[in-house]
């Protein structure tokens, strides 16, 4: 007898496209601040593309009556050109104005003293997970900090973990299988520099190089899943001793080479902390399946003359940067040798650059 | 009507002379002091020669017991005839005749009649003769009590040659009447029991035992009375007494009878969703239900998640609900009573019961240790399978291939000390497992024993004394090795309880002291195998205490105006050992923020509450059969459910309020007019009420709560609110009996803190999960001959509100959902028809069994009821919702009961 069952639910929400959305900050750092806007998309997307807000007037103002336009870089991205660069102790906030003269404004926002990530460490830790009836390694390492709450703010702070990898691929060695022939005929991506110099009958492809590859030695990053929160910790002598920030998959790919961890300690407010706290909990949190774990973000954007849905955050924070490099050796065995993956590397990897990270070395 | 009466009289006819011109004006001389009335009549009439009327034994036995010398006849009789219903109408000037007021006699005569035209038992009670005694008012005094059981009946009504005045047995079994010398044909009716006629000849203070039988051969007797004995004008305002019969007539999921699910269909009551756990009262959460078995507090009342509870409908005796108006005797939760007396032994006979469902089997013994003195009660029930989780085939499959077990025991034993004291004892015991597929199981278990002692002082002042324990607790035993763990939750609580009740002239009086102890093992995780990762945590026990006092006077000032006032005075005590954290004043409590541990050593108090409670209900009867009832009452909670969802699951946590946590504070006025038609045919009524409740809890959006230490950093506590109209109207006779009921009400809840993080919903109200505003709920019976019924059930609830993701955007390289709003989206609607048709065996009383078929159909236009929704994880990473509907289909079900004499 069968009576149970389940089948999505329709609820009459408006539409995704009609919630914009935000996102941006200005740092203490001497670089480019950077706001993005686009829309929401619908729960049953496919993939994460969301249409940009293009042509948009964004400006940004610190309590001091300074004001600075950003530029619109790319679709829905904008960028400031230096003029303004952030500083503890003021308050920062944008205007948004888009094309159909919407006009969306943030609270303003203070930029609070940091203190600094003292030292980062990671442990080897040993975890299986069931495959296809047969245990696999599953192993990580579990990145640490100590740090300094910084001159009394210490109660919000977050940690942006951020991890970066080199892998070399072999993007001349991609093939397609032909229906009429048993051999499979190369198909070189352009930029590995190869091209097929010949076919012999009754013999293989003739590859030969004509320039350097260009896609063949890349740097991915991994980010966080969540974002890391001061909330759970507790505060000792100003000190946060051994947070722990990350994990790092051990495996042949992460460590082709060593592995570069970044942690970036931030400064923020309670708004921006609460803001941040409600996607890690979202993220982070054991579901439960009947009751997802999270409610209505709030962020600081809001209309201002229309009744438009907008969610966002522009919040000014104070960071302080520290690096380390796990190397291959600190694994306790040996990895197998990375299987060749036939494909150029900013395609196969997510978030894939060739360009070597400055503090690569 | 005297042409009626004249027939029945042996008139006497005394003297013939004529000496006075009108009879009445014969003077009295004052020989006939010391005298017999008897006598100094015929010598009146011999005197005056004038004739007197009269039937001997009307006057035989009054005596006049001083001189009336110089007082006219007329005078005379006047005065003795006072508060009789005798009376003098002269009908010539020397024509007298002594009349009797016929109406009370005619009533009797006709109450017995028609009581032995039914073939009603009739028992004769004569206390006194006519004119032993000169009290003209007598005072009747009885207990009510069950044939088989020898255990009271309470709340059954007595009613005085059918319609010349009603009352009902107290709480205890025990009624009184005051009457005026006479005959009186008395009746008794009860829920279930054969009605008993008792002819009486009351001339003297008297004490009447009456023993009601319980399944009558005269089945549809009891059919026509139904529920609705209990009559709506008397019933006092937010009570509903269960008729456990009746629930077991109504269509029930898969054949199994259900108490809790009956107590759902009432006006007011809702649930969140098919089988979830408990109900919401008027708005309020699952929590704030009080539910008593056998005078100990049960905290989880079901089976697998809901779809059952835990009490076997044969082991209970009686039920009683309140949703408002509550008498000082209850407190410690917010909304309502739900008070279940178990039922004890046959003290004369043994009986069994079997009873063969689709998920569950059950039976049930009762009967004498000791003949008349000492007897039993015990019943057994318990799943045959998993078969139905396994049955709930869902692409879900956490669900599909789910194992479930539980089984429930109850025990009772009663033991009659004497005439006026009576001993029993209950035990209880439930087990819970349930294992969604693979590695996790869930387990719960109730285990409750308690001894209660109840006493009579004198015929008016009773009391009960109970001490008692209760164990609740849930395990969550995850058995993959590499994480082999058991997560343990336990409450203890030990309680006494005393309560006096006084029978003082249009006073009841009950009072009394509570008393009770918890302990709370709020959460213990331990690694069960040696290669597991699990953490090995144990959080503090904590420890309260909770008293109360109360007093409770129902208060009959006439035959229209009854009122019930009371006070209770809780207080509860948090105490230690203890550790609580301090938080940074001004900012938002978090660990991070927190500035100091404070160490309570054990017994040391952390922290004390204490309130002040008044109840009231008056019910005015300010037309016939019609009455306007209103009731207020304020309570106090102390502990607290802590929960993340609508529906509660067993590993919910109980918080007793204290260093951070106030107790709750319900305030409630409803006021309602009921009136009964056609000498109770058919009944209306409608009743509304506004609820307040003070230190509502509610969680954090993400609240992490269980192994938490510092819960005080998830929850939250803010303003509840809730009102309504409940409308019904009922048929209580016929072949055709039944209800419709319609409810509007609302249930709201403000939590606005110091800052965002500390609201909810910015501060602004919003519904709470139980805010169905549209309610209608239609039951009946129908009699298709003395065995076979046909019932059915329809119900309808608006959806409740829910928390939904919208939409979904990118954050920091990582895929968001955006939520609504706490609650701002709704379910669908709710409905669903239930039927069932019951086949009772043959109602001969000498047969050795009887046996019952249930078949009924479940939903049975297979509507997709959503049970809850739950989440998907979408393509881009979010929750999407689902709905899930456990019984998305027809259910047809037959189950068989078998009682065995």
């Amino acid at each position: 007898m069968i009576f149970g069952c389940v089948q999505p639910i329709e609820f009459d929400v408006p539409p995704a496209e009609s919630l914009v959305i935000v996102e941006g900050y200005i740092s203490d750092q001497d670089e480019e601040y950077t706001v993005t806007i686009s829309r929401a998309i619908p729960l049953s997307a496919d993939s994460l593309k969301q249409p940009p807000v293009e042509n948009a007037t964004v400006r940004l103002y610190d309590d001091e009556n300074n004001i600075e336009d950003f530029q619109e870089v790319s679709p829905g991205v904008y960028k400031t050109g230096g003029a303004i660069q952030g500083q503890v102790g003021k308050s920062y906030h944008i205007r948004i104005e888009l094309e159909d003269g919407t006009i969306y404004e943030s609270e303003p926002d203070l930029m609070k003293p940091v203190g600094n990530v003292e030292e980062i460490r990671y442990e080897f830790e040993a975890r299986t997970e069931e495959q296809n009836f047969v245990n696999a390694r599953k192993d990580v390492f579990n990145v640490y900090i100590d740090s300094d709450a910084g001159p009394g703010f210490g109660n919000y702070v977050r940690w942006r973990f951020k991890g970066t990898y080199r892998i070399v691929t072999n993007p001349e060695l991609k093939v397609e299988v032909l229906p009429w022939s048993d051999l499979p005929r190369p198909i070189p991506r352009d930029c590995s520099g190869f091209r097929i110099a010949g076919h012999p009958s009754g013999s293989g492809y003739i590859l030969v190089q004509e320039r350097d590859c260009t896609c063949c030695e890349c740097f991915v990053t991994q980010y966080e899943k969540a974002p890391q929160l001061s909330d759970d910790l507790l505060i000792a002598d100003k000190q946060f001793n051994n947070v722990k920030v990350g994990e790092v998959a051990i495996n042949n790919i992460t460590f082709y080479d060593k592995y570069l961890v970044e942690v970036e300690q931030m400064s923020m407010t309670q708004t921006a902390f609460e803001f941040f706290k409600l996607i890690r909990i979202q993220k982070t949190e054991a579901s439960n399946i009947f009751q997802p774990p999270s409610g209505e973000l709030i962020g600081n954007v809001f209309p201002v003359n229309s009744d438009d849905r907008v969610l966002g955050l522009f919040w000014a924070t104070a960071t302080s940067k520290k690096t380390r490099f796990i190397q291959k050796s600190d694994i306790p065995y040996q990895l197998t040798p990375t299987e060749t993956i036939p494909e150029s590397c900013t395609v196969f990897f997510d978030h894939s650059t060739t360009v070597q990270p400055e503090s690569w070395n | 009507m005297r042409t009626r009466w004249i027939p029945i009289l042996w008139l006497c006819l005394i003297g013939n002379t004529l000496m006075a011109q009108n009879i009445l004006d014969h003077m009295m001389n004052g020989s006939e002091q010391g005298r017999q009335l008897l006598e100094v009549l015929s010598e009146i009439a011999d005197e005056e020669q004038a004739s007197i009327f009269f039937l001997p034994r009307w006057i035989d036995g009054i005596q006049i017991n001083k001189s009336y010398s110089s007082k006219s006849l007329g005078f005379m009789l006047e005065e003795l005839f006072e508060n009789t219903e005798l009376d003098a109408v002269l009908m010539y000037p020397k024509v007298l005749v002594l009349i009797k007021d016929p109406t009370k006699d005619i009533q009797r005569r006709e109450a017995l009649i028609s009581a032995l035209m039914q073939g009603k038992k009739v028992e004769t009670y004569e206390f006194g003769e006519p004119g032993s005694s000169s009290n003209q008012e007598v005072l009747i005094e009885g207990e009510i009590i069950d044939w088989t059981t020898g255990e009271e009946l309470p709340f059954a009504t007595v009613s005085v040659n059918d319609s010349l005045m009603s009352t009902a047995s107290n709480d205890q079994g025990k009624f009184s009447l005051k009457l005026l010398a006479g005959s009186y044909v008395l009746r008794f009716n009860f829920l279930d029991y054969t009605e008993k006629v008792v002819d009486l000849h009351a001339f003297d203070n008297g004490k009447i035992y009456v023993e009601l039988e319980k399944e009558s051969t005269q089945l549809d007797e009891v059919v026509v009375q139904g529920e609705r004995t209990q009559d709506l004008t008397k019933s006092k305002i937010g009570r509903t007494y269960l008729n456990v019969r009746d629930i077991k007539l109504a269509p029930a999921f898969l054949g199994e009878v259900d108490l809790v699910k009956q107590v759902q269909t009432l006006p007011g009551v809702t649930t969140v969703g098919e089988a979830a756990t408990g109900f919401n009262v008027r708005g309020g959460s699952v929590d704030q239900n009080l539910i008593l078995y056998d005078g100990m507090p049960v905290f989880n009342s079901s089976h697998v998640f809901g779809f059952l509870t835990t009490f076997i409908p044969e082991a209970v005796n009686d039920v009683s609900f309140y949703k408002g108006g509550i008498p000082a005797n209850y407190g410690g939760r917010a909304s309502s009573v739900l008070d279940i007396k178990s039922k004890d032994g046959d003290l004369n006979r043994w009986n069994a019961n079997i009873g063969i469902g689709m998920i569950t089997s059950k039976a049930m013994v009762d009967g004498p240790l000791k003949e008349g003195k000492t007897a039993m009660a015990a019943s057994l029930r318990s799943t045959y399978s998993n078969w139905l989780v396994n049955a709930i085939r869902t692409d879900y499959a956490d669900l599909s291939d789910s194992k479930v077990n539980f089984y429930d025991a109850t025990l009772k034993l009663t033991h009659l000390v004497s005439d006026d004291t009576k001993l029993s004892f209950t035990g209880y015991s439930s087990k819970d497992a349930f294992s969604l597929e693979g590695d996790t199981t869930y387990r719960w278990h109730n285990l409750q024993v308690s001894v209660r002692l109840d006493h009579q002082f004198t015929p008016q002042l009773g009391s009960d004394f109970t001490l008692g324990h209760t164990v609740y607790g849930y395990n969550v035993d995850n058995e993959d090795p590499r994480q082999a763990s058991r997560l343990s939750y336990q409450i203890n609580l030990t309680s006494f309880q005393s309560a006096f009740h006084l029978d003082k002239a249009e006073h009841k009086l009950d009072f009394g002291w509570q008393l009770t102890h918890y302990r709370f093992q709020p959460g213990k995780l331990e690694p069960t195998s040696g290669n597991s990762n699990a953490a090995n945590i144990t959080m503090d026990n904590q420890y309260s205490i909770e008293s109360a006092f109360y007093l409770n006077d129902e208060w009959e000032l006439n035959d229209k105006l009854r009122l019930e006032g009371g006070l209770r005075v809780p207080m509860f005590f948090s105490f230690g050992p203890a550790e609580v954290f301090t938080y940074e004043l001004g900012e938002v409590k978090q660990v991070s923020t927190i500035t100091d541990t404070l160490s309570y050593k054990g017994g040391k108090l952390i922290k004390a509450y204490f309130g002040l409670e008044p109840r009231l209900s008056v019910n005015w009867e300010f037309a016939s059969e019609a009455s306007l009832k209103i009731g207020y009452n304020r309570i106090y909670q102390f502990l607290h459910l802590v929960t993340n969802t609508a529906a509660v699951t067993p590993v919910d946590i109980w918080q007793p309020s204290g260093y951070y946590f106030r107790p709750q504070r319900a305030d409630q006025i409803s006021a309602g007019l009921f009136k009964d038609f056609r000498d109770k045919a058919y009944g209306l009524s409608t009743e509304v009420f506004y609820k307040f409740i003070e230190n509502q809890i509610d969680f954090k959006d993400g609240a992490r709560l269980i192994l938490n230490n510092h819960l005080e950093t998830e929850l939250l506590q803010g303003k509840g609110e809730a009102y309504g109209v409940e409308t019904s109207v009922f048929k209580n006779q016929g072949k055709l009996t039944g209800s419709l009921s319609y409810t509007y009400s609302r249930s709201f809840r403000t939590i606005a803190g110091a800052s965002t993080s500390e609201s909810i919903n910015k501060g602004e109200r919003y519904p709470s999960s139980y805010d169905q505003p549209h309610i209608v709920n239609l039951g009946w019976k129908l009699a298709m001959s003395k065995r076979h019924f046909f019932t059915g059930n329809f119900t309808y609830h608006t959806g409740r509100p829910v928390t939904i993701p919208l939409a979904v955007f990118g954050y920091d390289n990582n895929s968001v959902a955006y939520f609504s709003g706490r609650n701002q989206y709704r379910i669908p609607d709710y409905h669903r028809l239930d039927l069932a048709l019951v086949v009772e065996g043959n109602h001969n009383k000498r047969k050795k069994w009887k046996g019952t078929w249930v078949f009924s159909i479940y939903n049975a236009y297979a509507r997709k009821n959503p049970y809850t929704i739950f989440f998907r994880t979408s393509r881009a990473g979010v929750p999407e919702p689902y709905q899930l509907s456990i019984v998305g289909t027809i259910l047809p079900s037959v189950s068989y009961n078998l009682k065995l004499n």
